[in-house]
């Protein structure tokens, strides 16, 4: 059985042996090296660019800028970024592209021998700049009378996406409640801080198409946004993904993919043939790419005596930074769990999108979830308070269950578990772990604590999260697979099995190998994989939204079954192609926000035990108890390192990890103060309780689950933390300074 | 970064003579290089003490321990005989950076690193300690800066955590300088605010070379620190508490001033050598007497006052 059991991974010895090779390790010796110049404004307009000193410095092949590009502009979900800000360009765009909205907004690209001569280049272009007031927050940007940061759209204002839910009798509701929470939220941004910082190269391959060779998420997501800003067609432009350190979201949209084709292309045209290479520093890393939305969200829900809640009211605005990158996709999903994984008969929920200078947000695991999971949690737990009632028992009377109608009021996908998610860890929470924390409470070397002053407590949270694209997004999943015999043979010795599904470094070719395995009935060796190049495989969609497993499940279960008819057919070699496309989804109704938002969800319960030294602030996880409905471990090991990693990104998130902007910039790039957590800090003992309940059109029943680690970590330790200390905390990072003056201003414990 | 020459001399004591504002002294190098690379430090060459002669040896002398200047701190956090016989200074440093840098890093570079003022550090930012004007950390982001004698230009705390413990101690450096000289100073005098005409942390001359740095003995002495996380982070605050040998009990914080800052008032309300828990309760209470916090860091208080307790009753 190849499916349900862990193989070793296809890629651990090569990773063990540094043998793989990541972007960075495919540039060769001769490349040329390219720098991109960020404008360091963060809002201005460019009054005039000056590039001659740059261009005869010595060393220097070339300097690109906007005029270069055919079209300047892309984005990911919605076009409104230039690939360079200029004084000039193709006027192909809508967009004004003479304005930098952002301190990581590109200006021109060098390309030069070395990197020395593409620093010195860099500093001798001449860039004159008219300040334009900056937004650095959502505040700002609503302000009265601020300036509209893409007037192109013709909004009028910098609140660009807005999406409403508006369900049953919001007056009735209230009367019926014996109990109302009310209270406003700050949720905080997060980088991604994966290993491998931005790299990349590009040159033209042997069938003349424009090459780049990159870490993303999503190929042909890559290629088409390639293709367009070049004007080329897309069987032109080939994406490839060598070995990828780590995503999580941050390689969701474009980062050097444009600007190292263009440059690629463009040296072609004049005779230049050799490849291109970029490389960030962790600087540029963190002041260059998007991060997981800041936020506000305001909520006030009510429940009757019995603890069944009677109505929502909830607003928030996610700070979308100076593009739009997948923010409109993102608050789509903030929207969707305002209300929480509850039988919610009234509500009022707006989610907004807001334009400000500051750095864009976008995809980080979990995808808007873990902010909205937040605040419903937070709210479940102040309302379990309130009426006295325990929190697991106020969940139990509210979750959703089979049949249930969700808050956009059509019916849950059927496969609906989070009631018994939340009785399994409930009864894995009250038992002792297996081996109890023998250590003391030590996490910071000599600074022992004064008995007195820890408090101890536990708390408890759940949540859902869909899996795969939702609202309607075009969502598929191609696969393909060659089965290898000779005429007379019964069955096939070998298959070959292409896919583009990207590995950030989770184990996806792995996974897809077993799967196709499993599928062909052959031993996982001889199931030969060809992964992530848009040469030779089709669309698969991105590393992102728990799909990955679960729609490339189901494409190799069909390209199996062709491949098996082709086989039957004595066809040699057997071809079998399958484009999967699941149940459809629908866009929200601008009013009301009925729709069918999604096909499938997953579900995550988790409980926490902590000690925080209130002399300190320093807070010590003892016991995550993380408990997930998968459907069915393809790899269970794998399952179970997604939960510990994902609990680790959370803790970083909710603890530690504290991006530093001021006036729309970024004060922190670097990890010596953005502190990511060490191995010291992670919580004591993580207990991955794993439910296989299936997913009644999961491939094997399996569900996605690897970003429902990241989505209750936050409130689960916010209770905790209340149950401790008798205090909420409705902002984190909880960080010793926060902790403390939060504890010192509300005179507890 | 910009280019630089590179250069070895074996011995140390002629390294000073060739010392000027843009030929700098070079020694681990994992304060120096971060600098560097921000271009925060640009000279025309460095002089790799590590190449030289310079004293790398763990001493034992009269009443106490002479350190070479090369001596790196994993050196000392493992050493018995520190460890014994000058705790603070041992705990001070295991809990200092991360093993690779400790592997690396020397005494004297430890207590000459610049602050870690996240403007002071950001290339595109100039501030007034950078050679700029104004202090954006004073109305900007300030929840890691100094609380004490903050009516200054500068409000960055020095970074160092055995600069506290060496203070605590009774420390001193020896300095050789360029004419040949040599001279003792005390650390507590070494480490003093910026002023506009000398925009660091320390009064050394250009061509002042640092070669050892003798430590009194202290057996009942601590040095406990907060940080953001476990392991490898700048302290948010940092008590270093000693006994001298006479009976005195000095009390020193990091993380709460441009320089390492005298508990004063604290010791004042010891009022005596006893340190019985209504006396640690006084002093703890008195640990913040003077303190103006900025908008970010008042929370730097309350845990000032904790950490002063338990460093007064672990060494009690
Ligand atoms: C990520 C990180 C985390 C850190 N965390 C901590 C921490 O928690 N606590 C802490 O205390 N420190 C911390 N540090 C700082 C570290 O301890 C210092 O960088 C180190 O001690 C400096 O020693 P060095 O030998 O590398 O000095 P260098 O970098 O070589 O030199 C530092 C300065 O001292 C000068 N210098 C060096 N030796 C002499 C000498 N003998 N005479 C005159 N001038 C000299 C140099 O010219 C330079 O200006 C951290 C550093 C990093 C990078
Ligand atoms: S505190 Fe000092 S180092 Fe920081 S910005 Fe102000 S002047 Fe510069």
């Amino acid at each position: 059985m190849s499916v349900g059991g862990t193989p070793r991974r296809i890629d651990s010895e090569g990773k063990v042996t540094g043998v793989t090779e990541y972007p960075a390790d495919r540039i060769p010796p001769d490349a040329l090296v390219a720098k991109v110049v960020f404008t360091n404004q963060a809002h201005a307009r460019l009054t005039s660019l000056d590039v001659r000193a740059a261009e005869v410095t010595p060393g220097v092949v070339a300097v690109f800028t906007a005029p270069d590009v055919p079209v300047n502009v892309y984005g990911l979900t919605l076009p409104d970024q230039p690939v360079f800000v200029g004084t000039s360009h193709t006027g192909r765009t809508d967009v004004p592209c003479d304005v930098s909205r952002w301190e990581a907004d590109h200006l021109a690209l060098v390309v030069a021998e070395t990197a020395h001569a593409a620093d010195q280049a860099a500093a001798a272009i001449v860039a004159t700049w008219e300040p334009l007031p900056v937004l650095g927050d959502i505040d700002e940007a609503m302000a009265p009378g601020a300036p509209l940061l893409h007037p192109e759209n013709g909004l009028g204002h910098n609140v660009y996406t807005t999406y409403n839910i508006r369900k049953g009798d919001m007056a009735a509701g209230w009367a019926a409640a014996a109990a109302v929470v009310e209270a406003t939220y700050e949720v905080p941004y997060q980088e991604h801080a994966y290993l491998q910082p931005e790299a990349g190269m590009a040159y033209i391959d042997d069938h003349g198409r424009v090459t780049v060779e990159i870490a993303g998420q999503w190929t042909h997501e890559d290629r088409e946004q390639i293709a367009h800003a070049l004007d080329l067609p897309e069987d032109e432009i080939r994406v490839i993904y060598p070995a990828i350190g780590g995503a999580f979201g941050g390689r969701e949209d474009t980062s050097l993919q444009i600007v190292l084709a263009l440059a690629a292309w463009r040296l072609h045209q004049r005779g230049e043939h050799r490849p291109v290479g970029c490389v960030w520093s962790r600087e540029e890393s963190i002041v260059g790419h998007h991060k997981r939305h800041r936020g506000r969200i305001q909520a006030r829900w009510g429940a009757d005596a019995e603890g069944r809640i009677t109505a929502v009211e909830s607003e928030a605005w996610l700070d979308a930074g100076g593009y739009n990158y997948t923010s409109n996709k993102v608050l789509g999903n903030l929207h969707l769990g305002q209300g929480g994984p509850y039988e919610v008969p009234n509500a009022q929920v707006t989610s907004h999108a807001v334009y400000t200078n500051a750095v864009p947000g976008g995809a980080f695991r979990g995808f808007g979830g873990p902010q909205s999971a937040y605040v419903a949690e937070c709210q479940m737990n102040k309302l379990a308070e309130a009426l006295g009632l325990d929190p697991v028992e106020i969940r139990r009377r509210n979750v959703l269950r089979d049949g249930s109608i969700g808050i956009t009021q059509t019916p849950m996908p059927d496969g609906v578990t989070i009631a018994q998610v939340v009785e399994a860890c409930a009864a894995a929470a009250s038992t002792p772990p297996p081996a109890s924390p023998s250590e003391p409470f030590t996490p910071f070397a000599t600074l022992g604590p004064a008995a007195g002053d820890l408090r101890r407590g536990r708390g408890f949270a759940c949540a859902f999260k869909n899996v795969g694209f939702s609202f309607g997004f075009p969502e598929r999943c191609e696969a393909e697979i060659v089965l290898h015999g000779a005429v007379g043979d019964d069955a096939p010795h070998g298959a070959d099995l292409f896919h583009a599904g990207a590995d950030v470094g989770q184990g996806a070719h792995t996974v897809f190998t077993q799967m196709a395995a499993e599928a062909l009935g052959l031993p996982i060796e001889r199931v030969h994989g060809h992964f992530s190049d848009t040469a030779i495989t089709g669309d698969s969609g991105s590393a992102s939204a728990s799909r990955l497993t679960w729609m490339a499940g189901n494409a190799i279960l069909g390209a199996a079954e062709e491949a098996d008819k082709a086989w039957r057919n004595g066809d040699r070699p057997a071809v079998g192609k399958f484009r999967y496309v699941p149940p459809p989804t629908e866009a929200l109704d601008p009013e009301t926000g009925v729709c069918t938002p999604n096909f499938s969800y997953g579900y995550v319960a988790q409980a926490v035990e902590l000690t925080v030294d209130t002399g300190t602030g320093h807070i010590r996880v003892d016991r995550v108890v993380s408990t997930h409905d998968v459907g069915r471990a393809i790899n269970p090991d794998l399952v179970v390192a997604q939960i510990e990693g994902g609990v680790v990104q959370a803790h970083g998130y909710v603890l530690s990890e504290d991006l530093q902007v001021r006036d729309a910039r970024i004060q922190t790039p670097r990890l010596s103060t953005y502190l990511i957590p060490g191995i010291g800090d992670g919580p004591t003992v993580i207990e991955p309780l794993i439910l296989e309940l299936a997913d009644p059109i999961g491939p094997w029943g399996a569900r996605g689950m690897a970003e429902m680690p990241m989505m209750t970590y936050a409130p689960a330790v916010v209770a905790a933390l209340h149950d401790a200390t008798g205090v909420w905390f409705d902002a984190f990072p909880l960080t010793p300074s926060r902790v403390l003056a939060r504890l010192n201003e509300s005179g507890r414990p | 970064m910009t280019p630089f020459d590179y250069q070895r001399i074996p011995e140390a004591a002629a390294v000073p003579a060739q010392l000027t504002p843009t030929v700098r002294p070079l020694a681990g190098g994992t304060d120096l290089l971060t600098r560097l690379k921000a271009c925060l430090d640009r000279p025309d060459a460095l002089v790799d003490l590590k190449a030289s002669d310079l004293g790398r040896a763990i001493d034992r002398v009269d009443g106490g321990w002479r350190l070479g200047a090369l001596v790196t701190l994993s050196r000392i956090q493992h050493h018995p005989g520190l460890r014994a016989d000058v705790p603070a200074l041992a705990e001070a440093v295991s809990q200092a950076a991360t093993p690779q840098l400790r592997n690396r890093a020397t005494i004297a570079g430890n207590l000459l690193q610049r602050p870690r003022c996240w403007y002071f550090r950001n290339e595109r930012v100039q501030c007034w300690l950078a050679g700029g004007e104004g202090c954006p950390a004073r109305s900007g982001r300030n929840e890691h800066h100094a609380v004490f004698d903050t009516d200054g230009p500068c409000v960055a705390t020095h970074p160092s955590d055995p600069a506290a413990a060496l203070v605590a101690l009774g420390a001193t450096v020896t300095v050789l300088d360029g004419g040949g000289g040599e001279r003792e100073l005390a650390v507590a005098d070494l480490l003093v605010p910026p002023t506009d005409e000398r925009r660091v942390e320390h009064v050394l001359a250009a061509d002042d070379v640092i070669t050892a740095v003798t430590v009194p003995s202290a057996p009942r002495s601590t040095y406990l620190k907060a940080m953001d996380r476990a392991v490898w982070a700048f302290a948010l605050v940092g008590v270093a508490a000693a006994v001298s040998a006479d009976g005195e009990v000095r009390l020193v914080a990091s993380g709460v001033a441009n320089t390492p800052w005298r508990l004063a008032g604290a010791e004042a309300a010891l009022a005596g050598p006893g340190l019985t828990p209504e006396a640690i309760d006084r002093a703890a209470a008195a640990a913040t007497d003077g303190a103006a916090p900025l908008a970010e860091n008042g929370y730097k208080l309350p845990l000032l006052r904790t950490l002063t307790h338990r460093a007064l009753t672990a060494v009690a």
